[in-house]
């Protein structure tokens, strides 16, 4: 007997206990920008992001993640945040390659839709699945030393979003 | 009112005068009070030990004394929660009350002649206040309410000081104040100093069990403060 | 193996750091309480998350069969391991094909309780652990103490001095900033080179086949993104039915865990990258016995938050390798006796019963009503300390017999003096209770 059919046969189905359906009543009063701000992440306009960052770059599809190692300022899409937790959809459609994001060393993401919590998210989302998507909120950071909360682990170390109209 | 006492094993043997405080308090706001003399223990160190199997001589034993009462009151939210949760007579479990709960929930008590002129750290006892919902619990998103400082809101000149961490454990724990004594104590060394800082002069709660540990901390470490049960507050004239 | 009594002991003899490690948890405890009292729907979304797992459990087999097939469709290769030793076989397996002899791992309890990395040191391959503080104690030879902060036991001098060892920073720099930079550049060689990648898995999508990585570093993806196969372990019990059910579990797992929103990075793999190879191994272990136990199943629907952890009195103040297994505190409790009920037969009674555990936990697992059930259930297995079962018969047949108990009363009262002696463990640092004159019941006889 393969472990697949050990492990299936001595699983029961039980008692009829129904899937409670969508939640409903959840808070949409939320502001984005001050999600951003509790995350980490700076919001700047189309005019201050061409100041702070001229040095940011685009890429295109690229298949070697590696290539992207030496990205100091990379600029990609959201599909949409949220406003909930400041947090961002990225598609790997979106990015040069999946590990666009974490690989360089500050990101800036530009954003124009906004849902209020992620019910709405998932149910902007629910269309034909990326083979890849992330929610992203903020720069990468750890708090792993005595609790001290130091921005910039292994991912960008920081993260700026543009709201554009 | 009929009311049947109940009288948890060791209040009977090394704080009676909690439970003449009940007896008092009750036959006061007008009860009938029943002491049945034949009673002994609610079971809970035995089940709490994993002895639920051991039990049943004294379960029977708290049938046979309890029988025909609808209201079995109570001084220790323990021992109560314990009843509730695991006697096998199904009318026992529904006729089982600690005492605040009476109060405030059956007899509905709106004054007392009480008169306590003390500051007292409130203790919430964890069973009486998560499993018997006595008072609200930091836990959980939900509205503040405290059958405990209702009732002592009815006494003349009490002060309530809480501590910091408002509910968490004293230590007690049953069994577990000896079998895991290092951490048993520490965790009651802890709450001390919460209302050592409040400069309160009774430490007050809902068990006995509760206040018998941190009573036994405080007069190893030489301190004034003194331990309480709620109902002797109450009765306090 | 020392007991969790014993050792909590020692870890409390420094009673400075067990105040500072009490401290630094119930910290962790306050966050969590400040984000969840800013929702007024939390305790609603509590009941729907438990609703949730509740349905799923009672339907594991058929969600896991249409998790399978989704994922296959969709290029990723499925195991299933029924025990440890399989699921280490299957994963070196995979690494040996590679011919891979480093890797990179992030966070995963499921790999702790297997010992992986151990099997496969012992089969000459490395494993990078790049979470921070699985780095940390990996270093120091160390198991985590905390499956969501493994270090929290650590103070910075301590991370220092270890980074001073292995990776030369300067001697007596304890900077967290400045430590994380180093080990940012340390671990940042290791995913640029790592062919293999082995992570956890948060939540598994019966309805599309995809799984859901969470953290805050981004080193699960620096790993996998990187990687020409990317290994996911997870426990059966990780599958959720559709996706819109993430949104409940997500708005609840980061607010549990440490008080944030959201982690920094929530990565859903629904299919493998151009050109990888994507693998899952799905893994039993003893779970289908506790799903099968109804007393127990709802112990499966355990997220890993480990605010249970941060609420515990006993945890705070005795520290995670205290339990002597992977996963502590009070989860940790009643899922550990499941997989060795002598080994953790202690684990169950390192506890108060307090109940602060059960109302924390965002799936509303009753884990303090569980703990209780175990202490029966080990108890009939025969695992009583000695001299416990005699003392408890003794204790049934007194409060069974009225006339009994009150002879035994009143000797007690009167020989209690004789309690006041350093055998009594009671004694040792709190004073007995005063012995009133009379019982209540010889008081009231008289009245």
């Amino acid at each position: 007997m393969s472990a697949r059919e050990e492990i299936l046969g001595k699983i029961h189905a039980q008692s009829e206990i129904n899937h409670p359906g969508d939640f409903k009543g959840a808070s949409e009063d939320f502001d984005f920008n001050a999600s951003l701000e509790v995350v980490g992440a700076r919001v700047l306009t189309a005019e201050e992001l061409e100041i702070q960052f001229p040095e940011r770059r685009r890429y295109e599809k690229i298949l070697d993640g590696l290539s992207l190692a030496e990205v100091e300022v990379l600029e990609i899409d959201g599909e949409f945040g949220v406003a909930e937790n400041g947090a961002i959809w990225l598609t790997e459609e979106a990015l040069p390659h999946r590990v666009a994001p974490f690989i360089c060393q500050h990101l800036v993401i530009n954003v124009s839709k906004i849902v209020p919590n992620m019910h709405a998210a998932y149910a902007e989302l629910n269309k034909p699945n990326s083979s890849f998507g992330l929610f992203l909120a903020g720069p990468s950071k750890t708090a792993d030393i005595e609790q001290s909360l130091v921005i910039g682990a292994h991912g960008a170390r920081s993260l700026t979003v543009v709201i554009r109209a | 009112m009929r009311v049947a006492l109940f009288v948890p094993c060791y209040i009977d043997q090394f704080y009676p005068q909690v439970a003449v405080a009940s007896l008092e308090l009750l036959e006061k706001l007008g009860c009938e009070v029943i002491v049945p003399t034949d009673q002994t223990c609610c079971g809970q160190p035995m089940a709490n030990s994993g002895f639920a199997s051991s039990t049943e001589g004294c379960d029977t034993n708290f049938t046979h004394n309890f029988a025909g009462f609808d209201y079995i009151v109570g001084p220790s939210g323990s021992c109560v929660l314990h009843l509730k949760e695991h006697h096998p007579s199904e009318k026992i479990r529904n006729s089982v009350y600690e005492i605040c709960e009476f109060l405030t929930d059956v007899l509905k008590v709106s004054s007392l002649t009480a008169n306590f002129p003390h500051r007292i750290g409130l203790h919430q006892s964890c069973h009486a206040q998560r499993g018997l919902r006595l008072s609200s619990m930091s836990e959980r998103n939900e509205k503040p309410f405290s059958k405990l400082e209702e009732l002592l809101g009815l006494v003349e000149g009490v002060e309530i000081l809480k501590p910091e961490r408002a509910d968490e454990c004293c230590g007690f724990g049953g069994t577990f104040c000896v079998t895991e004594e290092a951490v048993s104590v520490k965790m009651g060394q802890d709450r001390i100093k919460e209302h050592d800082v409040n400069a309160v002069e009774y430490i007050v709660g809902a068990d006995t069990s509760c206040l018998m540990h941190m009573e036994g901390i405080l007069r190893r470490q030489g301190s004034n403060i003194q331990v309480k049960h709620i109902v002797e507050i109450l009765n306090h004239d | 193996m020392i007991s969790h009594a014993e050792a909590s002991e020692k870890f409390i003899a420094d009673a400075e750091r067990t105040d500072w490690h009490d401290e630094t948890l119930w910290f962790v405890r306050e966050k969590r309480d400040k984000a969840s009292k800013v929702l007024p729907e939390w305790e609603a979304l509590r009941e729907h998350a438990s609703q949730i797992k509740d349905h799923t459990l009672a339907n594991l087999g058929s969600y896991l069969q249409a998790f399978e097939a989704k994922a296959q469709a969709n290029g990723i290769k499925v195991h299933w391991a029924k025990d440890a030793a399989e699921h280490n076989e299957i994963v070196h397996q995979i690494i040996a094909d590679q011919g891979a002899k480093i890797l990179v791992k992030s966070k995963s309890m499921l790999t702790e309780e297997c010992h992986l990395n151990d099997y496969l040191a012992n089969k000459g391959i490395e494993v990078v652990d790049t979470d921070l503080g699985e780095r940390i104690v990996q270093f120091r030879n160390e198991a985590p103490s905390h499956i969501v902060l493994p270090a929290i036991h650590l103070k910075k001098e301590d991370v220092g001095e270890t980074f001073h060892q292995h990776l030369g920073t300067p001697k007596g720099n304890k900077d967290p900033q400045f430590l994380t930079e180093a080990a940012r550049q340390h671990l940042r060689g290791h995913f640029l080179a790592s062919e293999v990648a082995i992570t956890g898995v948060n939540f598994a999508i019966a309805e599309t086949g995809e799984f859901v990585v969470c953290t805050n570093e981004g080193n699960a993806d620096m790993g996998a993104h990187l990687a020409q196969v990317h290994i996911a372990c997870m426990g059966i019990e990780k599958i959720i039915p559709k996706r819109e059910d993430l949104a409940v579990f997500l708005r609840l797992l980061a607010r549990s865990a440490s008080g944030q929103l959201i982690t920094t990075y929530s990565s859903h793999f629904h299919k493998p990258r151009e050109g990888q190879e994507m693998h899952i191994v799905l893994l039993d272990n003893g779970r289908t016995r506790q799903l099968a136990d109804p007393k127990y199943k709802n112990s499966l629907k355990c997220i890993r938050c480990a605010a249970c952890f941060n609420t515990c009195p006993v945890y705070r103040r005795s520290g995670g390798h205290s339990y002597h297994q992977p996963v502590a505190g009070p989860i940790g409790s009643i899922l550990a006796p499941n997989i060795d009920k002598k080994a953790n037969a202690d684990l169950p009674f390192a506890s108060t019963l307090c109940g602060s555990c059960s109302n924390v936990c965002p799936v509303k697992i009753n884990i303090h009503e569980q703990l209780w059930f175990w202490r029966q259930d080990l108890m009939a297995a025969g695992l009583a300390p000695v001299g416990k079962t005699i003392g408890m018969k003794l204790m049934a047949l007194t409060l069974a017999h009225p006339a009994i108990y009150r002879i035994g009363g009143s000797l007690l009262r009167r020989f209690a003096p004789l309690l006041n002696s350093r055998l009594n463990p009671w004694y040792k640092q709190r004073e007995m209770p005063e012995t009133p004159k009379e019982s209540f019941q010889e008081w009231y006889k008289k009245r």
